[in-house]
């Protein structure tokens, strides 16, 4: 009985939070499906009077918006790849070599995580002038990769630990070199922590408006979250709340993309069946 | 296929524990090798030096005639079953197998699927080749894992106490299993268990380790009739070989509930007044009254009170508990502490016929086999009735 009526009460919870975190959501989608009359009106409503989808076709034509999507997803992608490899490499070494530093490599790693991003904004301002890469993509590659290397290594780590040993011991009398022995059985392994990897490290960079603001001027390099920020309307005298909120639904897509393609991989329990439990 | 030859082996850890202390051993080829010892003996530290799992602190590790202590695992051509199977688990039963032929890259696909379908049907995993091993139960992986160890020609297989996962009927099965499939293929194999009926059963030869020091090398009949010392003998045998004092006085051998006249093999090796240990096994002792009477007199015959008998069926144990003199005492927790047991009591566990009235707390009249007394030296432990000559290895059969 007791355990029927908590189960409701957990149910109750659940749906409350549900609504309070899908609200805003809801809300955005609703905005960028409104015809901008809509949000000057004088008897405001949830749902559009209207659907339109001319905000989409508004925000496609603007080459604002175009050339920051295209930022965002090429520095996404780049950083993303570079550190996931970077990270692979240094994940594997930390769980399986003995080497001299290790403890100190991994505080500092973890150190960096913690770093306070806004301070760094400052002395990388100056920096990347003077060496040349501000406004670029190599400029928000590389700040993206150092946020996002510690944790990354951090998380693969912890997956290469769970991957007995054994593994590769079979492996190698088995004929392989090491280095067939990590390709060929230890990155299958791992290849959950891999994605799981691949999605926050995705998520940080594409999401990420501090360094994105602040070291880039110009279309040239600017991504999406900051873009957002130089938004105007069709007119000066039309709102521009509609295409911001029908850009923001666009960049919301490879989010839900990537994590709806990612999710049955990153299931536990892959490795089960390797060795007698 | 290849002859195993380790030479003055020793394997010394970064503190200078030794773990593997200067061990010798010829493995012929084809032979079936056991390792056994209790656990932290260094046994499957040697096994993991055979196959190059581990670096050779000093000796020389020689497989078919080639040193190969600096060669990485994958040169030395050895075919390994894990503890606990180390299958591939993304990859399906099929390509488990086939991965090391693939790693050699020299067969073409048809090959392969030849190979693989054959090792399959003689291990009888046709039926699972596309399953994942994740859905295998514990008997189907280790055969899986002995699978891709019989698909390549390998020098020598080599089983980390493989059966130790499985429960015991299974491994009764598997053990005969690969008894049959190391004859039939007739590879050199090196066995590591912790098991004494898998050493005892599987072996053409067994040698017994201690703390990384080889104690025996021997058939296990051998073992069992002519253990070299305390060790070996308490060891090898369940229940154990029961030790107790035994004083040398007037020509007669003064054991705690019994008195023996010396036999003539006894009195060169003995000196009078000293104390010795005796070493008997449960089953040469008999219940006086079931006897055949021309027998008896190759014994003793002696009366104790039974502390406890336990039935079993097809055989039947009795306890007797005896006091013992200290210093006998604590040379018997030594060897315990050895032997990874713990020296409960001063006891002797009697194997009587099961067809024996002895009950507990009777007082019976019991009949020892001397002729099948050892006596140990209570310092060295070594074997004082040991008969030199009895190294003789049974014959390896290859097939």
């Amino acid at each position: 009985m007791s355990t029927a009526k908590s189960g409701g009460w957990w149910t109750i919870a659940g749906v409350v939070i549900v609504i309070y975190s899908f609200f805003p959501l809801a809300w955005m989608i609703s905005l960028a499906f409104k015809p901008p009359s809509d949000i000057v009106s004088g008897s405001p409503q949830f749902l559009p009077t209207t659907w339109t989808f001319d905000n989409f076709v508004t925000i496609f034509s603007d080459s604002l918006f175009t050339r920051a999507l295209i930022n965002s997803i090429g520095i996404a992608l780049v950083a993303t790849v570079l550190s996931v490899v970077i990270a692979m490499f240094a994940a594997y070494a930390i769980a399986r070599l003995e080497f001299r530093g290790k403890k100190v490599l991994l505080s500092l790693a973890l150190g960096i995580a913690m770093f306070p991003q806004a301070a760094l904004v400052g002395p990388l301002f100056g920096m990347w002038r003077s060496v040349g890469i501000y406004d670029t993509w190599i400029g928000l590659i590389i700040p993206y990769m150092t946020f996002a290397l510690p944790l990354s290594i951090w998380t693969m780590s912890a997956f290469f630990r769970q991957i007995p040993w054994e593994m590769e011991h079979a492996a190698q009398v088995d004929g392989a070199t090491q280095w067939q022995a990590f390709r060929k059985v230890i990155v299958p392994l791992a290849a959950p922590g891999v994605f799981t990897t691949v999605i926050l490290t995705f998520f940080f960079c594409w999401n990420d408006f501090l360094f994105s603001i602040s070291l880039t001027s110009t279309n040239s390099a600017r991504t999406v979250p900051a873009a957002l920020a130089f938004f105007q309307g069709a007119s000066y005298f039309e709102s521009a709340v509609p295409y911001v909120m029908a850009a923001s639904v666009i960049v919301t897509i490879p989010v839900v993309i990537l994590v709806l393609a990612f999710q049955r991989r990153i299931v536990a329990g892959l490795t089960s069946g390797a060795v007698k439990g | 296929m290849a002859e195993i030859t380790i030479h003055n082996i020793v394997k010394q850890y970064g503190d200078g524990y030794p773990a593997v202390n200067d061990v010798s051993l010829d493995i012929a080829d084809g032979e079936l090798m056991i390792l056994v010892g209790p656990s932290g003996c260094g046994k499957s530290t040697l096994l993991r030096m055979i196959v190059g799992l581990e670096d050779i602190t000093s000796g020389d590790m020689i497989i078919g005639g080639n040193r190969v202590n600096d060669k990485a695992p994958r040169e030395r051509n050895l075919a390994m079953v894990f503890q606990n199977y180390a299958l591939y688990p993304h990859l399906t039963v099929f390509e488990n197998i086939a991965f090391p032929l693939r790693l050699a890259g020299k067969l073409s696909d048809d090959e392969i699927r030849k190979k693989v379908t054959d090792a399959a049907k003689t291990l009888e995993l046709h039926e699972h080749l596309e399953r994942k091993p994740a859905n295998l139960s514990g008997g189907q992986r280790q055969r899986v894992a002995m699978g891709r160890a019989i698909v390549r020609q390998a020098a020598a297989f080599l089983f980390d106490a493989p059966l130790s996962n499985l429960d015991a009927k299974l491994r009764g099965q598997m053990r005969t299993e690969i008894l049959r499939l190391q004859r039939q293929l007739g590879v050199t194999t090196v066995y590591v268990t912790h098991d004494q009926t898998e050493a005892m059963t599987l072996g053409d030869r067994v040698a017994v380790l201690k703390k990384g020091v080889l104690q025996q090398v021997a058939s296990p009949r051998e073992f069992y009739d002519q253990p070299v010392n305390l060790f070996v003998a308490g060891f090898i045998g369940s229940p154990p070989m029961n030790f107790v004092p035994a004083t040398v006085r007037n020509n007669q051998l003064e054991l705690p509930f019994l008195t023996i006249p010396m036999r003539p093999e006894w009195e060169t090796i003995t000196a009078s007044g000293k104390v010795y240990i005796a070493g008997i096994r449960p089953g040469s002792f008999e219940d006086a009254s079931l006897v055949d009477s021309d027998k008896v007199n190759r014994g003793v015959t002696f009366d104790v009170d039974i502390d406890v008998t336990e039935w079993l069926g097809n055989e039947q144990y009795a306890f007797v508990s005896y006091e013992a003199p200290a210093e006998i005492t604590t040379q018997l927790e030594r060897l315990a502490s050895d032997l990874d047991s713990e020296q409960l009591r001063t006891q002797i566990c009697v194997e009587v016929d099961p067809l024996s009235r002895v009950r507990n707390g009777d007082n019976a009249t019991l009949w020892l086999d001397t002729s099948r007394l050892h006596l140990f030296d209570p310092q060295t432990g070594g074997n004082l009735t040991r008969t030199a000559g009895s190294e003789r290895r049974e014959p390896v059969t290859t097939g």
